[in-house]
């Protein structure tokens, strides 16, 4: 583990390097997989904080990218805020929507905390077909404005979403690895291994957890307005709850106490419908096989990875993070 | 007559959340997991109900087999996965979560299966008795034969398992294994083996619900997921624990949501629905019926 904080940085400058590059050489659709890929980056890093570190468990993560997504819109719609500010925004809806939920979530065990947030996921999304204002099932438009002029008159759009997702991408990514380093990392990690021990030594574990939920939504909500950001539109069936399922997906093949794997888990969640389409063509298959061969396959690595390498997917020896409570 | 009227809704699909949520709850006590898949292999069930019944068109055939099919699926659920998970995961990160995550794996692939086989359109079949509301007078009632029979069904469901549970040697080791696992091993109860039961009980009761409820709405592979919704927050209103509780939980969530979708609006019934489930955990999270009054259920 690159435990020093300037070579943290250099490296993730390198990253950035290479993406860019990536951007130009690329076709136009595999940036577009790119814009994607960081996107579920973002909402990955955001489950890993909150369930491999504070150990609360969310299967609502998708209803919080919707009110994300919604804010964004309807603040560039109604106030007609700068791309910038309506990503901010989209953030503040999402973590103030997790401070209600956080506290809520503070008080519930395991099972409890994933009905709760599995029946969000389930129903939130769905409330935008009842009020006018949210657009119903058509949605609203949402445009973030052309590139700027200055990087030329041939810069695809799609290479500018790319650009934003991934610089967003590496920002949060850069903001969580830290946070998870410092004393609040600390604390959850504390929390969560031994919860007991964790209050004697002084950590509220209440106040603790909250924190973990409201910035876990928050970062939820700024990958949600980047979905709707690449989609031009936001629509109820933007964030099913196939979608909350695949970020779980992700950070558990990601190794569910592991930041980095967020990089992993997104790759593999975005290469799923591609790998599926391919195998689709070659068996032949019907329209329904097509249609139900990325969920399966996503299932099945659920289920094969948390009964086989419950702590992630190894590649490489990296720090495992996992307790040895008895 | 309004309110007599929707208090009868009310009670009817009190009494389909109430199937799930017993579904929900019998998984539960046998291996403290939450089984997300109850929807999935619900779903399942029914459409296998469903090609029962477009080549036999017989709905009275086709209940058993999904109820068998149910319980083949419970307990198949069980044996491959749940099993296999307590014995490998012992510790570590993951632990707390593995079962939600095990079962939500479940639910996808069982709905993917679903997908395969008979496609996401949707699928409907006829109730076996009237859908038209009971006439009184000159006012109809939304209520019909149809609904009738699903609280007679839902009824019956519970007095088997109320018999069961509290008049069988199946009942004594499944409350032996569920509150006492190692006592009762010692006892020489197969734990295991009474474990997966429940699973299969549980898959038993949720195909009950699936093929109940399917008439007065649409088969997809999907369909069930609000039902899974409202059948949890069912259970976590009676308690978790309780088979009583979850009964009651059901009818008090679908009076309730019956009187708000009449007299409130139409738009509110999920918001209600989360809201008492919110209220229900930061007030009362034990639910109504705390775990002491569940030991005796």
């Amino acid at each position: 583990m690159l435990k020093s904080k300037p070579i943290r940085f250099l490296l993730l400058i390198l990253v950035a390097g290479v993406l860019f590059l990536l951007g130009n050489v690329l076709p136009d659709y595999r940036v577009y997989e790119g814009a994607t890929a960081s996107i579920y980056v973002i909402a990955i890093a955001s489950i890993i904080l909150l369930t491999g570190y504070s150990g609360q468990i969310s299967l609502g993560h998708g209803a919080l990218m919707a009110i994300g997504g919604y804010a964004a819109v309807l603040s560039r719609k109604y106030w007609h805020t700068s791309g910038v500010i309506s990503l901010i925004i989209a953030v503040l809806a999402a973590a103030l929507f997790g401070v209600i939920l956080g506290y809520a979530a503070a008080r519930l065990r395991g099972p409890y905390l994933a009905g709760t947030t599995l029946a969000l996921a389930v129903g939130l999304p769905s409330l935008a077909n009842q009020f006018h204002f949210l657009g119903g099932e058509q949605g609203l438009n949402f445009d973030i404005g052309a590139p700027p002029k200055f990087l030329g008159s041939n810069f695809s759009t799609t290479k500018w979403y790319f650009w934003i997702c991934s610089i967003a991408a590496l920002i949060i990514f850069w903001l969580v690895q830290n946070l998870l380093h410092s004393r609040y990392g600390r604390q959850w990690k504390a929390m969560r291994s031994a919860p007991v021990s964790a209050a004697l030594a002084g950590i509220n574990i209440a106040r603790s957890k909250v924190l973990a939920f409201i910035i876990s939504s928050g970062v939820a909500g700024l990958a949600g307005a980047l979905l709707v950001m690449t989609l031009n539109l936001v629509t109820p069936s933007e964030f099913p709850l196939s979608l909350s399922f695949a970020i779980v997906t992700g950070a558990v093949l990601a190794g569910i106490a592991r930041l980095p794997g967020a990089v992993v888990g997104a790759l593999i969640i975005v290469a799923i419908p591609d790998l599926a389409d391919q195998i689709a063509t070659k068996i032949g298959g019907a329209e329904r096989i097509s249609a139900n061969l990325p969920g399966f396959i996503t299932s099945l690595l659920l289920i094969l990875t948390i009964l086989f390498a419950p702590n992630g997917a190894k590649i490489g020896k990296l720090v495992s993070h996992g307790s040895t409570r008895t | 007559m309004r309110l007599l009227s929707t208090l009868l809704i009310g009670i009817s699909s009190g009494s389909i959340y109430a199937l799930m949520a017993l579904a929900l709850v019998l998984v539960w006590r046998s291996t403290r997991v939450v089984n997300f898949a109850q929807a999935g292999q619900a779903i399942a069930s029914t459409y296998i109900g469903y090609v029962v019944i477009t080549h036999t068109n017989n709905y009275w055939l086709a209940l058993p087999v999904a109820i068998m099919a149910g319980a083949l699926i419970g307990a198949l659920s069980d044996i491959l996965l749940i099993r296999p998970l307590n014995k490998r995961i012992t510790s570590g990160p993951v632990k707390e979560i593995a079962p939600v995550i095990a079962t939500l794996g479940l639910l996808g692939l069982i709905r993917s299966l679903v997908g395969v086989i008979w496609g996401g359109d949707l699928k409907r079949y006829n109730a076996p008795v009237s859908i038209n509301g009971f006439t009184f007078g000159h006012t109809t009632i939304p209520f019909s034969r149809f609904n009738l029979l699903i609280v007679f069904t839902a009824v019956a469901v519970m007095a088997i398992f109320a018999f069961v549970f509290q008049r069988t040697g199946l009942g004594l080791a499944l409350r032996a294994s569920a509150f006492q696992p190692e006592i009762a091993r010692l006892a020489g109860v197969r734990v295991d083996l009474v474990r997966t039961v429940g699973w299969a009980i549980a898959g038993a009761t949720g195909a009950i619900a699936g093929v109940l409820i399917t008439p007065s709405t649409s088969l997809s592979p999907n369909s069930l997921d609000l039902l899974l919704v409202l059948g949890f927050v069912s259970a976590v209103i009676g308690g978790l624990e309780s088979l009583i509780g979850a009964a009651i939980g059901g009818a008090i969530l679908g009076i309730g949501l019956a009187l708000i979708l009449e007299y409130v609006s139409t738009s509110l019934a999920f918001p209600a629905a989360f809201i008492v489930l919110m209220l229900v955990l930061i007030i009362k999270p034990s639910g109504i019926l705390g775990s002491k009054a569940g030991r005796d259920a």
